[in-house]
C-alpha cells in the first residue's frame, strides 16, 4: 500500500496538468518562441503514436495472455512430422499465436527448447509478425482490402515457408547457440518468480493480473522502438521536402532499396508499421511500400539483436540475407512489371 | 523502484490518451473514423498500469529472495552448478529485457512530456512549405470509398471543390458558381499582394498522411492576412492562372476571420 500512496500525488498532479491544460500556462511562453517546424514535428509524432497505441497495446495483451495461459506441452502434440507440412504450419501458426516481431523471438526460442522442428520454428519466426490477426487488422485499417493487404500476407507467408524449408536441411547444432540446445527445465517466465516447490499454482485471477503485467512490460519494451521510429518519421516529414524523397521514391530499384533500408533502421513493430508506411504512399512506388511491409517485420535492428541471442552468427546472416534478397527481387519485379 | 516507474509511465500514457479525448484535441491528430480506438487504449493502459500494484503485492507475499531460490533449486533437484548458473543467466537476461532503464522509460513517456509542454495545434502553414499542394488534382483521391455524389455547391468544402475540379478539368466550367469555404491562410512567393490560398489538410488516418489542399483566392487585402489565420471566404469562381497552371480562382466578396473548426482536417 505504501507504493500506491507514493504514486498517487504524482498521478493527481499529472491528471490536473493534462486535463486543465495547466501545464501549458508556463511552458507555453517558452515553447511559443520555438519554431513552427517543431510544432509540426510534435503534431505528427503524437498523431502516429495516438493512432498506433491501441494496436501496440492489443499486441502486448495477447502476448501476455499467451505467456500465462497457453500450455506449450499441449500445443506440441499437434506438431506435424513432414518438413513441408511443418514449415507450412509454422508459417500459419501466427494466426493462433498473435505476436509481433518483438515477442516472436522469445516464443520461437521456447518452442525450440520443447523440441519443435527447425523448419517450423524458422517459418513461424519470419511469418508470425505479419500472418496474425492483429497485424492483418491494422494493415486492413490502413490500406483497406486490396493488393497491399493481400500481397503483404501472401508474400510474407511464401518467403517464410521457403526459408523454413531451407532450414530443414540444416542441423540444429549448426543453427542454435549451444546453451539453447539443452532440453530445458525452464518454467514459464511468469512462474520464475515463485519457488519451485510451491504446491499451489497461482489462481486464475492472479494469473490474469500477471498476464496484464507481462503485457505492460511488453508494451514498454516495444513502445521505445515505436517512439524512436515515429520521431524519425515525423522528423523526416518536417525537415525533408517531399520533392527530395520523390526523386528517390520513383526509381524501380532505388525506391525498393530506400524503403528496405528504412524498414531495417526504423524497427517499427509490425502491428503499427502500416501506419508509418502510409506516410510514404504517394512518395514511393507501391511495390517498394509492399517490400517495406514484408521485410520490416522479418528483420530489423531490434530483431537482429534478439536473433544474436539464440542463433549462431552464420544463421543470423542467412536470416537477414535470405528475406532481404527475396523481398528485393519480388518488389523489383513488381515495380518493373505491374502497374497499380 | 523500476516497477513503480513502469506503472507510472503506463498510467501517464493512459491519462494522456484520455485527456486528448476529453479536451477534444484528438481531432488534431487522427481521423474521426479511428477515434473509438483511443478510449479503449486509454482504459487498457490504465488497467495494465494498475496490474503492477497487484503483482508486486502478490510477489512480495509469496517469493523468497532470489539467492535462496537458486540454492534451494540446486540442492533439492540436484542440478549441476553449470545448469543452475544457466538458469540464473536466463533469469537475469529476462530481467534485463523487461527492466528498461529510466532513459528508456523517459523515451516512452515522451508523448506525455511533449503533450504537456507543447500546446496542441493543428498542422498549419509551416507544414505546407515542404509538401506538394493539391490545387486542381488530388493526390488523396485514391481512397476507394469517396465516390459520393457531390453536395450542394453552398455546402461544399475545399475538398469537395477539388473533387469537382477533378471531374471537370475545365476551369471555365465553374465560372460564377458561388462558394463558401473555411480554411487557413497560406501564402508563399508565388502569391501577389492580392491573392492567398485558403487551405485545409486532408487526413486519411493520422496526421502522418496529411495532404495539403487549397483554393486560390483573389482578395484585395490579401497582404494584410497573416499565415495560419482561419477564415471563412464567400465568393464566386472565375477562370484564372496560378504558377502557370489554369485554375478556377475564387474571387472573394468577403473574408471573415473565424475560430479553428472542431475538426480542423477534412476526411476523404
Amino acid at each position: 500500500m505504501k507504493r500506491t500512496i507514493r504514486l498517487l500525488p504524482i498521478l493527481i498532479l499529472l491528471a490536473l496538468a493534462l486535463f486543465t491544460r495547466l501545464g501549458e500556462l508556463v511552458p507555453a511562453l517558452a515553447v511559443s518562441a520555438l519554431s513552427d517546424g517543431f510544432q509540426t514535428f510534435v503534431t505528427i509524432f503524437l498523431g502516429i503514436f495516438i493512432e498506433a497505441a491501441p494496436f501496440l497495446l492489443a499486441g502486448s495483451l495477447v502476448s501476455g495472455l499467451i505467456e500465462v495461459f497457453v500450455d506449450q506441452q499441449t500445443l506440441l502434440r499437434f506438431v506435424p512430422r513432414q518438413p513441408a507440412v511443418a514449415a507450412l504450419t509454422g508459417a500459419a501458426l501466427g494466426l493462433t499465436f498473435p505476436v509481433c516481431e518483438c515477442g516472436v523471438v522469445l516464443v520461437t526460442r521456447r518452442l525450440h527448447q520443447k523440441g519443435l522442428p527447425l523448419s517450423m520454428g524458422i517459418a513461424f519466426l519470419l511469418a508470425a509478425p505479419v500472418v496474425n490477426p492483429v497485424v492483418i487488422a491494422s494493415t486492413y485499417a490502413v490500406f483497406g482490402m486490396g493488393p497491399m493487404l493481400i500481397g503483404r500476407i501472401v508474400f510474407s507467408f511464401l518467403i517464410a515457408f521457403v526459408i523454413g524449408l531451407i532450414f530443414h536441411l540444416a542441423k540444429p547444432k549448426e543453427v542454435l547457440l549451444p546453451q539453447e540446445l539443452q532440453a530445458s527445465q525452464m518454467q514459464p517466465i511468469y512462474l520464475q518468480a515463485y519457488p519451485l516447490d510451491q504446491p499451489v499454482p497461482p489462481s486464475r485471477g492472479e494469473r490474469a493480473w500477471q498476464a496484464l503485467t507481462t503485457a505492460g512490460d511488453d508494451f514498454l519494451d516495444m513502445a521505445r522502438y515505436l517512439i524512436i521510429g515515429s520521431m524519425i518519421a515525423a522528423g523526416m516529414q518536417t525537415l525533408v521536402p517531399q520533392s527530395t524523397l520523390l526523386a528517390i521514391g520513383q526509381g524501380p530499384l532505388a525506391s525498393v532499396l530506400a524503403l528496405l533500408g528504412l524498414a531495417f533502421v526504423l524497427s517499427i513493430c509490425s502491428t503499427t508499421d502500416a501506419f508509418v508506411a502510409l506516410a510514404f504512399v504517394n512518395i514511393f512506388t507501391p511495390a517498394s511500400i509492399l517490400g517495406f511491409l514484408v521485410f520490416g517485420p522479418m528483420v530489423d535492428i531490434k530483431s537482429l539483436t534478439m536473433f544474436l541471442g539464440i542463433f549462431q552468427r552464420r544463421t543470423v546472416l542467412y536470416l537477414i540475407l535470405l528475406p532481404l534478397l527475396m523481398t528485393m527481387l519480388l518488389a523489383l519485379y513488381l515495380n518493373l512489371n505491374v502497374r497499380w | 523502484m523500476t516497477t513503480n516507474l513502469k506503472a507510472l509511465t503506463l498510467l501517464a500514457l493512459g491519462l494522456f490518451l484520455y485527456s486528448r479525448l476529453s479536451t477534444g484535441t484528438i481531432a488534431l491528430y487522427i481521423n474521426q473514423r479511428f477515434t473509438w480506438l483511443t478510449p479503449l487504449a486509454a482504459l487498457g493502459l490504465i488497467l495494465v498500469g494498475l496490474s503492477y500494484q497487484r503483482s508486486v503485492r502478490f510477489r512480495q507475499s509469496q517469493t523468497p529472495i532470489s539467492d535462496e531460490h537458486t540454492d534451494h533449486e540446486h540442492s533439492v533437484h540436484g542440478e549441476s552448478v553449470a545448469s543452475a548458473h544457466e538458469h540464473e543467466r536466463q533469469h537475469s537476461v529476462h530481467e534485463h529485457e523487461h527492466s528498461p532503464s529510466w532513459v528508456g522509460l523517459l523515451l516512452v513517456a515522451m508523448p506525455v512530456v511533449l503533450g504537456l509542454l507543447v500546446p496542441p495545434k493543428p498542422l498549419g502553414a509551416s507544414a505546407m512549405s515542404n509538401r506538394e499542394i493539391g490545387l486542381s488534382s488530388l493526390s488523396v483521391s485514391a481512397s476507394p470509398n469517396d465516390r459520393v455524389p457531390l453536395v450542394d455547391t453552398g455546402e461544399r468544402t475545399i475538398l469537395d471543390w477539388l473533387q469537382a475540379f477533378q471531374q471537370n478539368p475545365d476551369p471555365a466550367a465553374f465560372t460564377n458558381q458561388k462558394a463558401q469555404v473555411v480554411g487557413f491562410v497560406y501564402q508563399d512567393g508565388r502569391f501577389g499582394a492580392d491573392s492567398f490560398m485558403v487551405s485545409r489538410f486532408v487526413v486519411t488516418h493520422c496526421v502522418a498522411d496529411a495532404a495539403a489542399i487549397g483554393l486560390i483566392v483573389r482578395w484585395p487585402d490579401a497582404a494584410e492576412l497573416s499565415a495560419d489565420q482561419w477564415v471563412e471566404v464567400h465568393g464566386h469562381f472565375e477562370p484564372g492562372e496560378f504558377a502557370r497552371q489554369q485554375v478556377a480562382v475564387l474571387v472573394a466578396e468577403a473574408v471573415t476571420p473565424t475560430a479553428i473548426p472542431e475538426h480542423p482536417y477534412l476526411y476523404p
